[in-house]
């Protein structure tokens, strides 16, 4: 087991523009289950490379287990990583997929035989290990590449999206065998994933990233209540948060919001304390987030978020509905109880009270406090 | 072999790879010397044709390189100026591409003929055909010259035409062993043409002609360029049908010519040189116009 | 065909409807179908047929063909050497392709080498050959091959002044005159000694002329005796004027220049060395005490290195001491290699390009998680890559081991002299038994037949191979 620790890690591929990644800071403690999460091409992948020793750094450090490994080629490691392609060995069955590794560092055959054996149980597989990775399922697959990793008994586990091949149900499943598994084993592991929700559900630790930069780091509570920015507080969360662009009547007694509009159906009412900040603050405009699951139907009698929108779309999702609705041609989306008797073409009020409504600066995207 | 195929894209993006690969260094210098090595019998042969004929044998061809001055382009006046006599290089130039061209010319029809019929026809027992094609493919040359021979003089007893010792006796001989790869190639190309297509086309009232050069042929004109590359190659090169069946023809194609030079007429090194170039110099600008095509028709006909 | 179309004829109820049913689609196959049926498949059968009767196809046989296929001694010689070719060139040029492909891998200008090594393909197999004889050629002032090796054996074995050609079967012993005599390891020694101030000279003959001219030789000048000096001169000794005078230094005669002496005391030890001036004079000075002897070392008739006979008829393996028969078998010429060697020339370009392929199609995760997994890059190279690609080394392999079944071209214009009847192959048999000569049918169809069956293996993989795809 060990931490993982990187410093001002940045990759620039050549002929690129911009680089894929730069100057991430991370600290991953000793058995901490931590997601890479972020948008396609934001540079995930590229950081876990970079950590398993396949790609070059550009600048920074990378220390696994108190040790620099900046120069270590992979097999110095100790890492193990789960490829999204699984990258069996197709011409080895999968016992011997499974004790590849093994065998090159020459460990005794009676060693090898019973960690396969033990992570064959584990992984269910028992019953395949005579087979070729061409006669399994996606599934199997899956469960061989974790599986080989296992059986190394690495310091690290690295993991690249490794669920994304295999279907929303089996999905489901394996994340919770992977959990699970963390659990049992209390290794690290470096989870790659662009899907917010298998970050949420499995880590101890987020890292967000966009553009090859970190926008957050922190538990999916944090993330989900405290976003440092725009970016994180619609990248997490499902459907995303609501963003409503407001100007800031500063003039009048109690500073509010209204939408950018002069017969605004939007308005937020503030406390007196949020009052004076923004009274302060420089600029006339201001973005509001309200998440769909903080929205109500109905006016609130106390400070908050209201806005008169038009419904479009419907969602039927059994229990409850994802309304879609447009208030001064904003569309926002809010999660009802499915026994509401909301129709399409209704003119509704959306309501959701202070405490959840986040602030955000309109051109640095961070979140006011 | 369908994955091979598929991955003649060889510009494909390798992430890391060169990274991996830490013998840069020593790989350079093991390829340039292979490099050089491969180099050296064509600059040889070219320095060759190029040398007067008298310093054959006195001194190594490399010596020319030192002495760039003393090359001459005489070897290639002489024989060009003997002009189309028969027998000479011009002549079996000549005689190279009457052949080659109506050679590689059938042979990419018939093909583009046969691959749309057992693709898109919908008579029972293709796929046995096919077979039976693929299983032609490695059939050797030598296996049919006697018959054939005989054949032909017997065209020539019942009808007195024998091809035998004649330019399209030759050709009719290449046609037929061209085509089992030439049909093998359109047929695994054409079933990649999606039937949607074709249907639209009948049902837009065309019928099986156009339907043909409308929307197969210029569909599969990748696969027609590498055949016909290939068949172009092979014929050209070819030695052993010319050797049997022209006989005592007295126009032969350039690998007999060669052949005559080297062995009939004993080693006139000057003329074995500059006729070799000149035999070259035409599959090679084929080469390099069409050398994407020729690497798939390579890739593709892995079998013959 | 035949039982689709009974399956027709039930269905539709007539031969005759099943065809118009697919008159256009049967047009369209009618020309392949023709020309193969006339010119390949017909021909092929007749082939067996032939096979069992005699020279001129108007007598039946049976096997005797075959039997004579089978004694005969070029026939065997053709087996023997198709042998030789299917054990060596399909591995070697399947190694080639798999290095070639790899190492293109790791440099800039992999699309210029590749080119460089598949353009061989498209030259005739006729103009290769030509070529490479001619790279191989026994002088060194013809072939770049023998050339390279002689420079690099001059500097371990320097030719003499005076060489001496062993291969045509001279000896130092020719050039022997009459004050002088041959030893061992073609060393000439004095016959008389010296002591100090006296004189020995020596006459050689048999010196070619053009070696003295090239020398600058001049008159041969008997020196003076020195005291405490051994002198002489070494001479050519003829005279054109008194041709039997071998004894005496003549007018006309030149002395030999550039003689390496060495001076030997009584007990056989060299105490001295010198090299004789363009007149042929020698001085050893400062002689001490005793009588001397002196000697004209081996190294001035080394003959250095006069060129592999690569296209030759040498054996690489002894067979000399044996039967028609068994040297047919087991002989295994050197021309035989030469042969191989331009083959790989010519296929190595297509073996990297499948292969490379093949390599290009490789999932590259699998290579990255035996690295991670521990694997060096050798390891990585041995345990992962060549299985996986066994698929396509195997195509590779089975397709030269077809090529060179039938190989033909390369033989018939390779061989000269001797090798042209140590090196043919079936398919030159075939057309030698077949066509030299006017057409005979035989014995040649024989041959044929059995080269055909020797390729049918390979027939049945490649149905095999494309069935399943
Ligand atoms: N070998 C390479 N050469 C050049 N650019 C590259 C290379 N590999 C990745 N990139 C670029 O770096 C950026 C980050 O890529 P990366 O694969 O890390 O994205 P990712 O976050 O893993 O995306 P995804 O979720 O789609 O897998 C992308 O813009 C990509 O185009
Ligand atoms: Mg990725």
């Amino acid at each position: 087991m060990a931490s993982v620790v990187l410093r001002n890690l940045t990759k620039q591929y050549s002929g690129n523009n911009a680089p894929s990644l730069d100057m991430l800071n991370l600290e991953i403690a000793d058995g901490e289950f931590v997601c890479l999460v972020g948008p396609s091409g934001c540079g995930k992948t590229t950081a876990l490379r970079m950590i398993a020793g396949l790609e070059d750094v550009t600048s920074g450090e990378i220390e696994i287990g108190g040790r620099i490994v900046n120069d270590l080629p992979s097999r110095d490691r100790d890492i193990a990583l789960v490829f999204q392609s699984y990258a069996l060995y197709p011409h080895l069955t999968v016992a011997d997929n499974m004790s590849f590794g093994l065998k090159l560092r020459k460990v005794p055959k009676a060693e090898i035989e019973q960690a396969v054996q033990s992570a064959a149980k584990i992984l269910d597989l028992v019953d395949l290990l005579k087979r070729k990775p061409a006669q399994l399922s996606g599934g199997q697959r899956q469960r061989v590449a974790l599986g080989r990793a296992l059986v190394r008994d690495p310091a690290v586990f690295l993991m690249d999206e490794p669920l994304s091949n295999l279907d929303a149900k089996l999905r489901v499943q394996t994340r919770a065998e992977i959990a699970q598994l963390h659990h049992r084993l209390q290794a690290t592991m470096l989870y790659v994933t662009h899907d917010q929700v298998e970050a949420m559900t499995m880590a101890d630790r987020i890292a967000v990233i966009n553009l090859g930069v970190l926008e957050q780091y922190g538990t999916p509570r944090d993330l989900y209540n405290f976003p440092n920015n725009q970016f994180v507080a619609g990248f997490i969360g499902s459907p995303s948060m609501n963003f409503v662009s407001m100007r800031i009547n500063r003039d009048v007694e109690r500073v509010h919001l209204t939408g950018m509009s002069a017969d605004s159906n939007i308005k937020v009412t503030l406390t007196d304390e949020q009052s004076d900040i923004l009274r302060k603050s420089d600029g006339s405009d201001i973005v509001v987030g309200v998440r769909p699951e903080h929205l109500i139907e109905g006016s609130i009698d106390h400070a908050g978020f209201s806005a008169v929108a038009k419904v479009e779309v419907i969602e039927f999702l059994g229990n409850d509905e994802h309304i879609h609705a447009t208030s001064d041609e904003t569309d926002l989306v809010a999660i009802l109880n499915a026994h509401s008797s909301v129709a399409r073409g209704d003119s509704i009020t959306l309501s959701a009270p202070l405490d959840t409504v986040h602030f955000f600066d309109p051109t640095s995207g961070l979140r006011l406090s | 072999m369908a994955n091979i195929v598929q991955s003649t894209d060889l510009t494909k993006r390798r992430r890391g790879l060169s990274r991996r690969l830490p013998t840069r260094g020593p790989s350079n210098i093991i390829l340039g010397i292979i490099a050089i090595v491969w180099l050296v019998p064509t600059v040889s042969l070219l320095v060759i044709s190029l040398r007067p004929e008298a310093d054959f044998g006195v001194s190594g061809w490399w010596k020319a390189l030192l002495a760039p001055s003393s090359l001459t382009f005489s070897n290639y006046r002489v024989l060009f100026d003997q002009g189309f006599v028969a027998g000479g290089l011009l002549d079996s130039l000549m005689t190279s591409i009457e052949i080659t061209v109506p050679a590689t010319l059938l042979v990419v029809l018939f093909a583009c003929f046969a691959g749309h019929s057992l693709v898109f026809g919908r008579w029972r027992g293709r796929d046995v055909v096919f077979l039976i094609v693929v299983g032609l493919m490695v059939v050797p040359v030598q296996v049919a010259l006697i018959p054939v021979v005989q054949f032909y003089h017997e065209l020539g007893n019942l009808f007195g035409l024998n091809p035998y010792g004649t330019i399209p006796g030759v050709i009719i001989f290449h046609v037929a062993f061209g085509l089992p790869f030439g049909i093998f190639l359109m047929r695994n190309f054409m079933s990649g043409i999606p039937k949607d297509l074709l249907e639209a086309a009948r049902m837009e009232g065309a019928g099986e002609w156009k339907v043909f050069y409308r929307i197969v042929l210029p569909l599969a004109l990748p696969a027609l360029a590498s055949l016909a590359i290939f068949q172009f190659i092979w014929v050209w090169n070819d030695l052993l049908v010319a050797l049997v069946f022209l006989g005592g023809n007295a126009h032969t194609p350039l690998t007999v010519f060669l052949y005559d030079q080297n062995h009939e007429l004993q080693a006139n090194y000057w003329i074995i040189s500059t006729g070799a170039i000149v035999s070259v110099i035409v599959p090679l600008i084929v080469f390099f116009s069409f050398q994407r095509y020729f690497v798939r028709g390579v890739l593709a006909g892995a079998v013959k | 065909m035949s039982a689709s179309a009974i399956n027709a004829n039930r269905r539709v109820g007539g031969h005759r409807s099943w065809i118009r049913q697919h008159a256009v689609s049967l047009a369209f196959l009618a020309p392949a179908a023709i020309w193969l049926l006339f010119i390949v498949v017909y021909p092929t059968i007749d082939t067996v047929r032939l096979s069992l009767f005699n020279e001129s196809a108007t007598r039946f046989l049976g096997l005797t063909n075959y039997k004579t296929v089978f004694s005969t001694d070029t026939i065997l010689t053709a087996f023997r050497n198709n042998v030789i070719w299917v054990l060596i060139f399909p591995f070697f040029v399947t190694t080639f392709g798999l290095i070639f492909a790899v190492l293109t891998e790791r440099i800039r200008w992999a699309t210029a080498f590749k080119t460089l090594i598949v353009m061989p393909i498209v030259f005739s197999t006729t103009a290769s050959a030509l070529v490479w004889a001619t790279m191989l050629d026994n002088s060194p002032q013809i072939g770049a091959v023998n050339a390279a090796v002689l420079t690099v054996s001059d500097w371990f074995n320097p030719p003499g002044a005076y060489p001496v050609s062993t291969t045509a079967g001279q000896t130092v012993a020719d050039l022997v005159g009459s004050n002088s005599r041959a030893e061992k390891n073609s060393r000439i020694v004095s016959i008389s000694s010296a002591r100090a101030g006296g004189m020995i000279n020596i006459g050689l003959e048999d010196v070619s002329p053009t070696t003295l001219t090239l020398l600058k030789a001049q008159d041969a000048v008997k020196p003076q005796p020195m005291s405490g000096a051994i002198t002489g001169v070494v001479w050519r000794a003829f005279s054109p004027s008194d041709p039997t005078n071998k004894t005496d230094i003549l007018p006309g005669e030149l002395g030999l220049p550039l003689i390496r002496l060495s001076l030997v005391n009584s007990q056989g030890s060299t105490v001295a060395t010198t090299t004789t001036t363009t007149s042929g004079q020698y001085k050893f000075s400062n002689v001490g005490a005793g009588s001397f002897f002196v000697e004209l070392v081996s190294s001035n008739f080394s003959s250095g290195f006069t060129g592999i006979s690569w296209l030759g008829g040498s054996s690489l393996t002894p067979v000399s001491g044996l039967g028609q028969t068994a040297q047919a078998l087991l002989s295994v010429p050197l021309a035989d290699m030469a042969m191989i060697i331009t083959y790989l020339w010519i296929w190595a370009g297509f073996a990297m390009v499948l292969i490379g392929a093949g390599l290009a199609s490789l999932n590259r995760e699998v290579l990255e998680a035996a690295r991670i997994d521990g694997a060096k890059e050798w390891q990585v190279f041995r345990r992962v890559t060549v299985p996986m690609l066994a698929p396509v080394l195997a195509v590779v392999f089975v397709t030269m081991i077809i090529n060179v079944l039938k190989v033909f071209d390369i033989v018939l214009n390779m061989a000269s002299g001797s090798s042209v009847n140590a090196t043919p192959t079936l398919a030159v048999e075939i057309y030698n038994d077949g066509f030299t000569g006017g057409v005979h049918s035989g014995v040649s169809s024989a041959i044929a037949v059995i080269l055909f069956l020797l390729v049918l293996p390979a027939m049945i993989m490649n149905l095999k191979r494309i069935k399943g795809v």
